[in-house]
């Protein structure tokens, strides 16, 4: 397997600056089995929004969840000025801290062992950590539509959509995809759309252990599955088809 | 450079801080106008051994001598300063100042907010001498946050602003409550206020007069409580060339000008956009506060109208 891979977003992937080695430090846009990730947030930042995140669960995404979180770490209410885009750090911490938590909460048998009866595919991986993703809103899933609202403001579009990247991209990394070639970018995307809409499911769903938002997640997988078999086998069917249409036309006299 | 420095180490500080001095200005030469590009060809009248100096301008006076240039700048616009203010820039300074405040949101809303025994903020606004920033406060935190409790001292150094802002007092809600303060003091001296006593301290277009940044970001410091927010909204870099053209052209031809004829005072004017000028950049003035021990928010400043102007802000830390 490779030691470094490129990540982060479709777009930001192919800059020729994510192999300088300077850059690394501040911004990893690759997975590396060597650095360990410097802490995403800064220290007081981190305390104040650790301990806002407690108070979502009541108060929502809100400024007053940030302004009790601020007291409960020895701050004051002011201190939330700490925080240049308010409320929407306290949803881009829940997204960030949800997403790198994903590498530990979910374990897969030890790649390549043997005897261990059948291989878990790429697919059912992906299954398993995009579930784990979504339980991970769980406790706050009665409020999420407010973080939704909030990233669907205009200046958060971009950094919210940037973050979904992320994600698609670590849940494909931990299930050991190692694509190099167009699918890369369609893996991503099909995995960026299918777990947004799964999540605003979640919002509505009231089913026990939200066993219909697992029954959704397999259909838009098995859709996927579907439209992209399908699509292989059209591309299969009209590079036969067309090579054969040339060579009848060949064997007419024609030169092509 | 500092009045607290004993006497001996004085005089090697002059000569660092000339030498520093005349750095920054060549660093900053491909900024500045032909004015100042005039102003560097002329060969320094201060002799070696005179006492420090500082820039009024882009003047070279003695820093004893600044306070008291700036203090008759700021006396002879008090009058007319609302009026000027809205002509220079069109009208905007009032819309920053409303998002400077609606963005600190001030306040303690007793209706969401656990019962303490504290009620309230305690702000402190520096150079706030009309008041301008004060009622916003006030206001912000009555109406918005349904506190009536969040209290603001003025300060400024120069007793005709406030003369001004009690004026203005006046006609607000505000006259004669416990909430608003009045007092005349040096940013860099803040004896009357105690250690760790404010939740917020704000300077809004006034930190660009004071001879000595560093010390009242220092001061600031000491009065904040641990989490408090240092707050400054002033004059910055427009980050646009083009922009920036067209802005140099209207500060340095019809501010002045504007100033001569709305105010009948033309120098005044003057220095205010050559004070602008030479305010330290973004980036430099976050060191700065960094430097004083701050932590700043993300990048350290946001910045309004392009660049015209800037809030920065920096938050103490709580241990």
């Amino acid at each position: 397997m490779p030691t470094a891979r490129l990540a982060n977003s479709v777009l930001g992937s192919f800059r020729a600056s994510s192999f300088r080695p300077a850059l690394w430090r501040q911004r990893c846009l690759y997975h590396s089995y060597e650095y360990s990730q410097p802490a995403p947030f800064p220290p007081a930042e981190s305390a104040i929004l650790s301990s806002a995140i407690a108070h979502v669960p009541n108060y929502g995404f809100t400024l007053d969840a940030l302004k009790l979180g601020a007291r409960d770490a020895g701050y004051l209410d002011v201190s939330t000025n700490l925080l240049p885009r308010g409320v929407f750090d306290l949803v881009n911490y829940h997204l960030v801290m949800q997403r790198l938590a994903l590498k530990d909460s979910v374990q897969f048998p030890a790649e390549g062992g043997q005897g261990n009866g059948k291989k878990l595919g790429i697919g059912a991986k992906v299954r398993t950590l995009t579930l784990s993703r979504l339980r991970a809103n769980e406790p706050i899933i009665h409020r999420w539509q407010e973080a939704l609202a909030i990233m669907a403001q205009p200046s958060y579009i971009s950094p919210s959509l940037a973050e979904l990247a992320k994600l698609a991209d670590e849940i494909w990394f931990l299930a050991g995809d190692t694509s190099v070639d167009t699918s890369w970018y369609t893996k991503r995307a099909s995995l960026s759309t299918i777990y947004s809409a799964t999540e605003v499911f979640m919002t509505q769903d009231k089913s026990k252990n939200f066993a219909e938002t697992e029954q959704f997640l397999d259909a838009r997988l098995e859709e996927v599955t579907k439209v992209g078999g399908f699509l292989q086998a059209f591309g299969e069917w009209a590079d036969f088809t067309g090579h054969s249409a040339v060579n009848v036309l060949r064997s007419k006299g024609l030169r092509i | 450079m500092n009045a607290q420095i004993p006497r001996q180490l004085l005089r090697r500080q002059l000569l660092v801080g000339g030498k520093r001095r005349l750095a920054g200005d060549v660093s900053r030469g491909f900024s500045s106008s032909v004015r100042q590009t005039q102003q560097q060809t002329v060969p320094p009248k201060i002799p070696r051994d005179a006492p420090a100096t500082t820039h009024f301008g882009f003047e070279t006076v003695a820093e004893a001598l600044k306070e008291q240039k700036v203090g008759a700048v700021f006396s002879s616009v008090a009058s007319s300063y609302d009026t000027m203010n809205d002509l220079m820039s069109l009208g905007i300074h009032r819309l920053w100042k409303d998002h400077f405040v609606r963005n600190l949101n001030p306040g303690r809303n007793p209706l969401t907010s656990p019962p303490s025994s504290e009620q309230g903020w305690n702000i402190l606004d520096i150079a706030g001498g009309t008041g301008d920033i004060a009622f916003r406060m006030l206001d912000h935190a009555s109406t918005i946050n349904n506190d009536a409790h969040t209290r603001v001292t003025v300060a400024d150094i120069n007793v005709d602003m406030l003369a001004e802002g009690k004026k203005r007092a006046l006609q607000s809600p505000y006259a004669r409550t416990p909430r608003l303060k009045f007092v005349e003091a040096n940013a860099e001296k803040l004896d009357m206020i105690p250690d760790s006593s404010i939740d917020l301290y704000t300077v809004a277009f006034g930190i660009r007069n004071f001879t000595h940044k560093d010390a009242a970001i220092r001061e600031a410091y000491r009065v904040l409580k641990p989490g408090g927010v240092f707050a400054c909204l002033e004059f910055s870099k427009v980050n646009n060339p083009l922009f920036d053209a067209v802005y140099k052209r209207w500060s340095f031809s019809a501010i002045p000008l504007i100033g001569q004829l709305v105010a009948s005072d033309r120098d005044s004017y003057q220095y205010l956009v050559e004070s602008i000028e030479k305010f330290p950049s973004q980036t430099e003035f976050r060191d700065m506060i960094r430097k004083a021990g701050f932590l700043v928010p993300g990048q350290g400043w946001e910045d309004l109208t392009g660049g015209i102007a800037a809030i920065h802000k920096g938050v103490k830390p709580a241990k």
